[in-house]
């Protein structure tokens, strides 16, 4: 047995030390370590020897097996450093022309929802506005009426650059301070972008997430104009039957606060496993903006009156794609997004 | 908050049934996180109402949405005179009100069963006669208190204080903690506990305790919260000190726990209240235009007036006073929303947006961002979104000099550790995974933000787009070219972009002779190259893999 190894030993660092390609180098070793590779097989005749003569076999083959795989894996390294050599004799050569392949192209499909939704509220006058992914606590939290240490802070797990200055944006809301502050009314803008959250992620929960938000700021604006955003949007996504309510929410930046309902579009009402048996799905959130941030803004609350109302793309991706599990979308992974029509 | 079932049934002589309330207080009050047949438990995270701390809270909330009839009323509140147990408050701003009552003759018994079901359906674990007292009041009238054992005072003094250096105290739970600028309850020796968040182990209520001194305090909730986030302790007390405690209601929930003691055996013979005990009554304004004008619908001023009142308002001509127990109410629009959800927001009707649109603005930069993803995907390319971060496994292969990045304080792992200041090498780990999945040719996209670190000011962020190709060729970038070309809408036989070998390639992270700075009518825009192979090969891979990246700002 031992010179059965030694023999083994011997065979293979000669083969090693003579292969030339990537290609030789995983035949070799196949041969060795595959399901039928000699060391692979060894082991099955040690039962055959005396318990003396296996205590010496056994650390000899524990040794060349080791020995032959650093071998096998350095060699592997050295032919491709010297693979890595001969590209300096590699060109470019753009003179010959090569086609561009027919393959299926895919828009990713939160850029399908955000662009709809841009398109359904620029016919009803509202501008996209850019804000930045990093921002300040003050326009995240503090000018919205977040002040530090609030209980407030709990609703949104914060990821920080500098901890209490610099952040990286909870939601789109840091948009509206500079929305009010750059426009005067009427003013009709809407951020879609990027939010970050300190959040573990699983199937519901991603620390990376799109955010929709649109301001609507006038003389009169009111709960009913909130209530006719919601099915404008709602039912231009979902279909005409779908029906949208209002209810109390707590956000500090808005008062009154307003969760939007809309009919789950699984079970009509009749409530199902996607809704929790009851009927309807939570799809947005909104308010009238509070004069405290309209005041912020340089606008008069005791003229104006304003709606923030926002939700999140990925949720509304899910539920009109059937996507089960929000890591999909920042996956890269193609067997989902060329998947989807 | 979670609401025992069977104890609002003894608060409230309930007009609906539990379903119908499960269906109802969303629509009005607050939503639900959970129900089951012994309680409901309302979502309060984040919230603003206090009150909703409480089961008398809960009571009158449910009263006021349902038409139903309270069973409660004040507790009369009438201490005897007596001596007083020694106090010192040192500072008033994190103590406004102190309040202790000494409460000799009791015996430390298990807790009758009606107790017992009570605190569990509430989430508490009852631990004994004395201890449940300070909780079932907690629960009852959102009052935290808190009972020490006499024995455990020196002197049976006691002192509100900040922590001093270098001091530490032992909590009920066992751990021994370093104390920072936290607000403490001491005798004249040690920590007694950290106020509002945990009581200290040497003066905890055992079988063998028959004094008592019963805490009942409001301590500012900053410095409740600080404490309590600091240490990890985001107890029941903790959360109610934060969200803020009236007086009025504490003088209460003290009187009722001193006759639940007296109930069992027990005497109170000391008492001391320290503080203003009064609440300042709140009156806001609200007019019947401001109403309608703001929920969008008329509504008749003796129905504003009586939902008002449902709730626990009083009402004359514009002026609201509003009840000692809603803290949350202190402006014209909190009060519209108490008139517009006992209206029922699901009852407002849709109202189209009236008024001039503003006057159009520029929209170039994301019709751009739009149409180059259409054209790109018409190509044949698939857009992809991969994260604003490095991953660890980027950063550790790529070499990148890490203090060139922006990099986050509290990262959740080292995969949101740093950010991403080129969009290519989390497009080299996608083309990698997916190769690894069986796809024989990848072409993919992505325009998204990098993150730029300024010396001052917030950092940089533009928007960029970048493709990467594996087309199983030994040479995939003349076809990204080509790509490139129909972007830029440029015939490619006229070498629609001016390609400037990069030179700059320290970390050998492109191919030696495919690495370029991309030239278009006469500014640079981008780098259009060959990852190394080595680098590739880093990522598990073997394919050539060529990438482009460039900025959208340039293209417009």
């Amino acid at each position: 047995m031992k010179q059965k190894i030694s023999q083994i030993q011997k065979e293979y660092l000669e083969k090693i030390k003579e292969a030339k390609t990537l290609k030789k180098l995983d035949e070799i070793f196949l041969a060795l370590f595959g399901k039928k590779g000699e060391l692979a097989l060894l082991p099955k005749e040690f039962g055959k020897l005396s318990s003396d003569e296996k205590r010496k076999v056994s650390p000899l083959f524990n040794k060349v097996k080791l020995e032959l795989e650093k071998e096998i894996s350095e060699k592997r390294f050295a032919v491709r450093e010297a693979s890595y050599e001969k590209l300096d004799r590699e060109k470019l050569d753009l003179d010959k022309k090569v086609e561009i392949k027919k393959r299926q192209g895919h828009l990713h499909p939160l850029t399908q929802i955000e662009q709809q939704t841009a398109e359904i509220f620029q016919k009803i006058g509202f501008s996209q506005f850019e804000a930045p992914h990093i921002d300040s606590d003050y326009n995240n939290f503090e000018v919205l009426n977040i002040p530090q240490n609030h209980p407030a802070r709990d609703l949104w797990d914060t990821l920080y650059i500098i901890p209490g200055k610099l952040l990286l944006r909870t939601h789109t809301s840091n948009a509206q301070i500079r929305i009010l502050e750059q426009n005067k009314p009427p003013i009709r803008m809407m951020n879609i972008g990027r939010c970050f959250r300190y959040e573990a992620v699983d199937a519901r929960h991603e620390h990376t997430f799109e955010q929709f938000e649109l301001v609507y700021v006038d003389k009169n604006v009111s709960m009913a104009n909130l209530q006719y955003l919601s099915e404008y949007l709602f039912q231009a996504i979902f279909g005409p039957e779908i029906k949208v309510r209002l209810k109390p929410k707590y956000y500090p930046f808005v008062e009154p606060g307003v969760g939007v309902d809309g009919l789950c579009i699984f079970c009509k009402g009749k409530g199902c496993k996607v809704c929790g048996g009851l009927g309807w799905l939570e799809l947005a959130g909104a308010g009238m903006i509070h004069p405290k941030v309209l005041k912020a803004g340089g606008i008069d609350p005791n003229i104006y009156s304003g709606i923030a109302w926002g939700f999140g793309p990925p949720r509304m991706a899910m539920l009109k794609f059937s996507i089960e599990d929000i890591r999909l979308f920042n996956s890269g992974d193609l067997r989902f997004l060329g998947g989807l029509k | 908050m979670r609401v025992s079932i069977s104890w609002l049934k003894e608060l409230v002589d309930l007009n609906i049934s539990i379903e119908k309330l499960i269906a109802l207080l969303p629509l009005r009050s607050i939503s639900i996180k959970e129900a089951n047949p012994d309680s409901i438990e309302l979502d309060m995270k984040g919230y603003n109402r206090a009150d909703l701390l409480s089961m008398r809270g809960v009571a009158r909330e449910v009263v006021a949405v349902t038409n139903s009839k309270l069973n409660l009323s004040d507790e009369e509140v009438d201490f005897p005179n007596l001596p007083k147990v020694k106090v010192t408050v040192e500072n008033e701003n994190l103590c406004p009100v102190y309040c202790v009552a000494k409460i000799e003759n009791l015996k430390v018994e298990h807790s009758l069963d009606t107790w017992v079901k009570k605190l569990s359906n509430s989430g508490i674990r009852s631990i004994n006669s004395v201890a449940d007292v300070t909780n079932l009041i907690m629960l009852e009238f959102g009052q935290p208190m808190h009972a020490f054992d006499a024995r455990g005072v020196k002197d049976e003094y006691i002192i509100v204080r900040r922590s001093k250096n270098k001091e530490r105290i032992t909590t009920l739970d066992g751990k021994t903690r370093d104390l920072e600028d936290d607000l403490l309850i001491t005798d004249s020796l040690n920590a007694l506990g950290l106020a509002g968040v945990m009581g200290g182990k040497d003066s905890e209520i055992t079988d063998s305790t028959t004094t008592i001194l019963l805490e009942a305090a409001i301590f500012d909730p900053v410095s409740i919260r600080k404490t309590a986030q600091r240490h990890g302790l985001p107890s029941e007390a903790a959360k109610r000190f934060q969200h803020g405690l009236t007086k009025t209601n504490l003088l209460q929930a003290l009187s009722a726990a001193i006759k639940m003691y007296e109930q069992m055996g027990g005497k109170l013979t000391a008492i001391t209240l320290v503080g203003n005990l009064e609440d300042q009554p709140k009156i806001v304004e609200l007019t019947q235009e401001k109403v309608n004008s703001l929920i969008g619908v008329n509504i008749p001023p003796e129905q504003v007036k009586d939902s008002l009142q449902k709730l626990g308002f009083s009402m004359q001509n514009q002026e609201v006073t509003v009840p000692y127990w809603r803290l949350d109410i202190n402006i014209e629009e909190d009060l519209i929303e108490e008139v517009a959800r006992m209206y029922g927001y699901e009852n407002i009707p849709p109202q189209e947006l009236r008024g001039k649109p503003p006057e159009k603005v520029d929209q170039i930069f994301p019709n751009f961002i739009y149409n180059l993803k259409k054209i790109l995907a018409d190509l044949g390319l698939t857009e992809i979104q991969t994260y604003s971060f490095y991953s660890s496994k980027t950063i550790n292969d790529l070499r990148f000099t890490i203090y060139d990045l922006i990099k986050i304080s509290n990262p959740i792992s080292s995969e949101t550790e740093y950010m991403r200041d080129n969009l290519w090498p989390n497009l080299l780990e996608v083309v990698a995974k997916n190769i690894k999945n069986g796809f024989k040719d990848i072409a993919i996209f992505e325009i998204g933000k990098v993150y730029i670190p300024q010396k001052e000011d917030l950092p940089k962020e533009t928007y960029r787009v970048s493709i990467s190709l594996m087309n199983g060729s030994d040479n995939p970038m003349q076809e990204l070219y080509m790509i490139a070309c129909k972007i830029l809408n440029e015939d490619p036989d006229d070498s629609c972009l001016n390609l400037v070998p990069n030179d700059l390639n320290p970390l050998q992270l492109f191919h030696p002779k495919r690495n370029f700075l991309a030239d278009y009518q006469g500014k640079q825009i981008g780098m259009i190259a060959e990852i190394h192979p080595r680098l590739v090969n880093k990522f598990g891979v073997e394919q050539r893999v060529a990438v482009l990246e460039v900025e959208i700002e340039a293209l417009i």
